[in-house]
């Protein structure tokens, strides 16, 4: 055996063998279905003229089969960058995706682009072809794939009716409304039966409304096909609606990461507690602050937090029968997280400070998370 | 008068040859260059700086020469190819090496008008980059294709007049034979409202056409 094909052999048996390691990995993470997107030490750097753009800094994240997944961050996180090197419309500088086990940075473009039949995507601004048809634009991925004509018209059929459009079919993009373009694009997206569907910021150039109805698609898209979602996005809302884990991104880096129950009833970082407060509507309203910074300082305000199964426990009455405290609920809410209930009440303890003491410890011992006042508003 | 209708009717013939012809072969250089031209751009489907900045250099260095020295600069050029470099196939050869490059430029245009979230979703969804080419970008820039080769088609009607300056036939040597130089002002007058006519109709042809190829 010459050197030359020795050298080949040897690296063909190393690359399959470390693809296999891969592969057994990623199924033994996860009870034995396989790790659908890994992440592992991406980074990302855009050269600007002779400037360095560091848009993503070591980027590690995994996502499941058949999770919903979010990535949210202001603008200029690095979102776009790190959704873009699922599909390789971005190169990643550093680190490796794998789908499915299967480093795709490895693959030749004939590889990638047969990989990217299995891997939809939608955007902000849809990206659809003005000069053709909503039939023709979503019968698209399937011409390209050389399917049957007769095929073609009974699945971009199917397709449309899935997404609501089954009477459109005729028209052209530019007649139809924000909310119906970006089903158009679903549709395109769904066609070659994808196992993943990447969003870029898919909700972001709708109203509320229509937003909504988009998510509640791509909602039953997950359920019904069992397609694993990752999304970026800029509104902790579209997170809370849809998503069943959350990363937070900033200046190309996760800084928090978990499940979307965990982040928003315990945000750790201050831009996670931002986004969590832009939407949780938790904020004390200005005039109660001003009662609250002018009441007297023996006065103690807690804001509890209530979580799943202590929602619903009667603990004031308890309270306030076992120990010597008054208590004044000066503002409350409960709202849902993943269908499971989560509240938040601001009291006003007055009495002894020992009581108080007791009757906070007592409050913790029940599973309710508690927080000074002073200190969430500072 | 000094020109009966029928040598008229016979330049005005001509004229339509020669820019019909030139514009064939010039759309046939022209087109898979406007596309190079695109996609060999920075960041573009197929990045070649080198093919792009050759192409660049010699569109420019054509570009930049004035028609009516191009034509004389490449009479040997035309012998060679046509045989003679008087009458008017011999005219096409210029005219083909004016137009050309310019409709290179006007495709290349006219694709980069092309929304670059259209053939980012095309590369999404799998697209090779000749399917990209061939579905996507000139299907969506069709319309302002068919404008900007009007553009053409009228720079080449001019530019063929001028083309009879060197005997070339066509409106622009009976202009020039005629009406200039035997200062027939009729003659003159006759033809260069037939050029007007012509110009306008191939226009009103170009959007109609434009518009009907907006939606395909
Ligand atoms: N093609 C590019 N060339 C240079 N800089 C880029 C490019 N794409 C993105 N960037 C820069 O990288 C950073 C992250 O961008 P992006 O991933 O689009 O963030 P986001 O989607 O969160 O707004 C920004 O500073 C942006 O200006
Ligand atoms: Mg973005």
């Amino acid at each position: 055996m010459d050197k030359k094909k020795e050298g080949s052999f040897l690296s063909i048996i190393s690359k399959s063998m470390r693809d296999t390691i891969d592969l057994i990995r990623s199924i033994t993470a996860q009870g034995g279905s396989i790790t659908m997107i890994q992440f592992e030490g991406v980074a990302k750097t855009y050269q600007s003229g002779k400037q360095e753009i560091h848009a993503l800094n070591g980027i590690d994240l995994t996502v499941e089969t058949g999770e919903i997944y979010g990535v949210i961050g202001f603008s200029g996180a690095g979102k776009s960058s790190l959704i873009r090197t699922v599909n390789l419309l971005e190169r990643p500088s550093s680190g490796r995706v794998l789908i499915q086990g299967k480093d795709i940075s490895t693959l030749s473009s004939k590889e990638i682009r047969t990989i990217r039949k299995d891997i939809g995507m939608i955007f902000q601004h849809f990206n659809l072809l003005n000069s053709k048809t909503v039939y023709h634009n979503v019968a698209m991925p399937l011409l390209l794939a050389k399917t049957p004509k007769a095929d073609i018209e009974k699945q971009v059929k199917d397709l449309l009716d899935f997404v609501g459009l089954g009477d459109q079919a005729q028209k052209y993009p530019d007649q139809l409304s924000g909310g119906q373009k970006q089903r158009i694009g679903i549709a395109r997206a769904l066609a070659t039966n994808p196992s993943v569907l990447l969003c870029d910021e898919a909700t972001s150039a709708l109203d509320p409304q229509t937003t909504k109805s988009i998510l509640d698609l791509l909602r039953k898209i997950n359920k019904e096909y069992n397609i694993t979602i990752l999304l970026i996005t800029h509104e902790m809302g579209v997170i809370r609606e849809i998503c069943d884990k959350v990363a937070v991104l900033e200046a190309g880096k996760v800084i928090e990461q978990g499940s979307v129950f965990d982040i928003f009833s315990n945000p750790q970082q201050p831009t996670t507690k931002r986004f969590v407060r832009s939407v949780m509507n938790d904020e004390l309203p200005e005039s109660l602050l001003a009662q609250i910074q002018d009441a007297k300082s023996d006065n103690a305000i807690y804001r509890l937090q209530f979580t799943g199964n202590s929602v619903g426990k009667p603990f004031m009455s308890h309270v306030s029968r076992d120990f010597k405290v008054d208590l004044n609920v000066l503002f409350g809410n409960i709202t849902e997280l993943q269908g499971i209930p989560y509240g938040n009440l601001i009291v006003e303890f007055s009495g002894e400070p020992n009581e108080i003491k007791r009757a906070l410890s007592s409050i913790r011992d029940s599973n309710i998370h508690i927080e000074e006042v002073n200190n969430y508003v500072s | 008068m000094s020109v009966n209708y029928e040598q008229i009717l016979e330049a005005l013939w001509e004229t339509i040859y020669m820019t019909g012809a030139a514009f064939g072969f010039s759309l046939l250089i022209g087109f898979p260059l406007g596309i190079l031209l695109v996609v060999t751009r920075k960041g573009h489907l197929l990045e070649n700086e080198a093919v792009s900045k050759m192409l660049n250099i010699v569109i420019n260095i054509f570009r930049s020469v004035p028609f009516i020295i191009l034509m004389v600069a490449i009479i040997p050029l035309t012998r060679l190819i046509v045989g003679t470099s008087i009458g008017t196939a011999a005219a096409i050869v210029p005219l083909v090496f004016y137009a050309g490059p310019y409709i290179a430029r006007l495709i290349e245009n006219s694709l980069l008008e092309v929304d670059k979230g259209v053939i980012e979703a095309a590369q999404a969804m799998g697209a090779s980059p000749m399917q990209i080419i061939f579905r996507f970008l000139i299907p969506e820039a069709l319309s302002s294709l068919v404008l900007a080769l009007t553009i053409a088609v009228v720079g080449l009607i001019g530019a063929s007049a001028m083309a009879g300056a060197i005997g070339g036939g066509g409106l622009g040597d009976l202009a020039i034979t005629y009406g200039y130089q035997r200062f027939d002002t009729l003659v003159m007058f006759i033809t260069v409202a037939i050029l007007v006519v012509l110009v306008q109709g191939v226009q009103s042809l170009g959007n109609v056409l434009s518009r009907t190829v907006r939606r395909s």
